[in-house]
């Protein structure tokens, strides 16, 4: 069940998904014999106190959240968590986010050589203050631009976490692959509003949240395989996984690996169930590794 | 923390629109302490668990108290016994009763019941007197169901005991407790700082990884209900800040 995702080797295809397993010190109950790896809640370089509640709203088969990266900020992380995965048997990624070049470069700069840090996931979903908000995800230099920065920081892997929030996501995903990414992260959260009917205003303080769940899954399984077909570099799916069925349809589509999210919310054991239930499949279909999985991923 | 497959066992109506329904967990019956809560999801039901407090605890069971205040509520009322439940618990940080003290003062609103029970249980064996200050609107949304030394009835129509907030019919004590809609929290905090209360918030995980349930503390920043609360000393939180109409809110 190992496999290879952008020149390292992880234990198992599943990973634990970015802001849904905290800093991997919260959850006792999860089986950590089935962690491919981990991604680590957003972090920025200076400590956010997040935004003002409501932050969460269930929606069908999904859920919107509007956190604000509320945060430990760089040395805050370095200091208390850092030093615990440098013992821990699965790699742990940060994911990292800033206002600008420079401030994604700097926490490149100051988490790279740190014991305990395996590589990056540059969330590129954040509003750039020097060019007037546009989101780095939506513009191919941008996008480009961030991942560069980090890239020429760090031998680590670096990996991009893409926005379904574009209407080419190929466009971006060959972007970032040409600035040096190793692998995609395909996909984050899709924005989303919901109403309170008796307040008459948005159901979320910060008015729009990003919606995860079941409830975007044929979406994300879509843009990751149209992010797969653009691009050499492995894609890592993401979208609504709370079964090995959902994780496999990501793989057969074209991704190297997965991460869970929302679904360790409702299931601390929704890892475990996803990958022992990879290797059922493909046991009782008579594979003996995923690398024998057939994939449709046609190349025009 | 445990995660359970809890058959229902029993559901008694105890006011208008309210319940308790009664579950196997013997591993959380035996190490709940008062203000802690369970998380339960159900299949097939929402995505997410819903957050209960635990009402009582009785050889192997645990009970909850709810009204149906959205979809899933209903859904969970609807459950027959022997029906299942995925319980995780017990979770978060419940009442830290200190020993020593003479007497306490339990001040529940409406659904705000739910933590009275196991504190009065774990008060008496500390050697407390306890009395319970029970609001509601009317006479029959007063949970039927109370303990104490004494127990102080207050309805806002006045069909029942005091006539007038819960918080209004309280006589000072050692020790103040209270759990009810944010906004009787809030005057509990006007009148008693040091009160321990036990705050409502939307929860995502309940296990204190997704930060969804934020509370607003008085001294910046914020914190998880789900496991530094969900009870708070009354002046720690900023009070303006913290939602207090959520959709599922009763108001007192």
């Amino acid at each position: 069940m190992s496999v290879v995702v952008g020149g390292m080797r992880l234990r198992g295809p599943v990973l634990a998904a970015s802001g849904t397993f905290g800093y991997g010190t919260e959850v006792p109950l999860l089986e950590r014999r089935a962690l491919g790896g981990m991604v680590s809640k957003g972090i920025f370089l200076r400590p956010r106190k997040g935004t003002a509640p409501p932050r969460i709203a269930e929606t069908p088969s999904g859920m919107l959240n509007a956190i604000g990266l509320q945060g430990p900020g760089v040395e805050g992380l370095i200091r208390d968590y850092t030093p615990q995965w440098a013992g821990w048997d699965f790699p742990v990624f940060v994911n990292i986010n800033g206002e600008s070049v420079s401030e994604y470069r700097e926490l490149a700069g100051r988490l790279d050589g740190v014991p305990g840090v395996a590589g990056f996931e540059i969330n590129i979903s954040c509003p750039n203050v020097e060019q007037g908000g546009l989101y780095f995800g939506n513009d191919p230099r941008a996008a480009a631009a961030v991942t560069e920065a980090v890239r020429k920081r760090t031998r680590l892997p670096v990996w991009v976490k893409l926005t379904p929030m574009v209407s080419d996501i190929g466009v971006i995903a060959r972007a970032v692959e040409a600035a040096g990414a190793d692998a995609l992260c395909a996909v984050n959260t899709f924005v989303g509003m919901s109403i309170d009917l008796n307040a008459y205003k948005p159901r979320l303080s910060f008015r729009t949240g990003g919606l995860s769940g079941p409830a975007i899954r044929p979406l994300a399984v879509h843009l990751a395989h149209q992010a797969a077909r653009a691009v050499r570099i492995p894609v890592i799916g993401i979208g609504g996984i709370t079964r090995a069925e959902d994780a496999l349809e990501f793989l057969v589509a074209g991704c190297a690996a997965v991460q869970v999210g929302t679904a360790t919310f409702v299931n601390p054991r929704a890892i475990a169930e996803v990958h022992d239930g990879i290797a059922d499949f493909l046991r009782a279909k008579g594979f003996t590794s995923l690398a024998e999985l057939p994939r449709y991923l046609p190349r025009d | 923390m445990f995660l359970l497959d809890a058959p229902v066992t029993a559901k008694r109506q105890v006011a208008r629109d309210m319940f308790v329904i009664a579950m196997d967990a013997p591993e959380i019956a035996t190490s709940v302490r008062a203000g802690q809560f369970v998380n339960l999801g159900w299949s097939p039901g929402p995505l997410l668990r819903r957050p209960f407090s635990v009402y009582r605890v009785d050889h192997g069971r645990i009970e909850i108290v709810l009204k149906a205040v959205g979809d899933g509520t209903a859904q969970l009322l609807a459950m027959r016994v022997g029906d299942r439940l995925s319980c995780v618990g017990p979770l978060g940080h419940g009442f830290d009763l200190m020993s020593g003290l003479r007497s306490v003062v339990l001040i529940s609103g409406g659904l705000g019941v739910a933590p009275m029970p196991l504190a009065a249980r774990e008060a008496k064996s500390l050697g407390m007197r306890v009395t319970w200050v029970h609001g509601a609107r009317t006479r029959d949304e007063l949970c039927s169901e109370a303990e104490g030394s004494d127990v102080i009835w207050a309805t806002d129509d006045g069909s029942k005991g005091f006539a007038g907030t819960a918080v209004a019919a309280a006589p000072d004590a050692d020790l103040v407790l209270a759990c009810g809609p944010n906004r009787m929290l809030s005057a509990v905090a006007g009148r008693w700082p040091e009160a321990l209360v036990a705050v409502e918030t939307y929860m995502g995980c309940g296990t204190g990884v997704c930060l969804g349930c934020a509370v607003p503390l008085r001294g910046g920043g914020y914190d998880r209900a789900c496991k530094e609360g969900p009870v708070y000393r009354a002046a720690d939180i900023d009070w303006a800040s913290l939602p207090s109409d959520l959709a599922y809110a009763v108001t007192p």
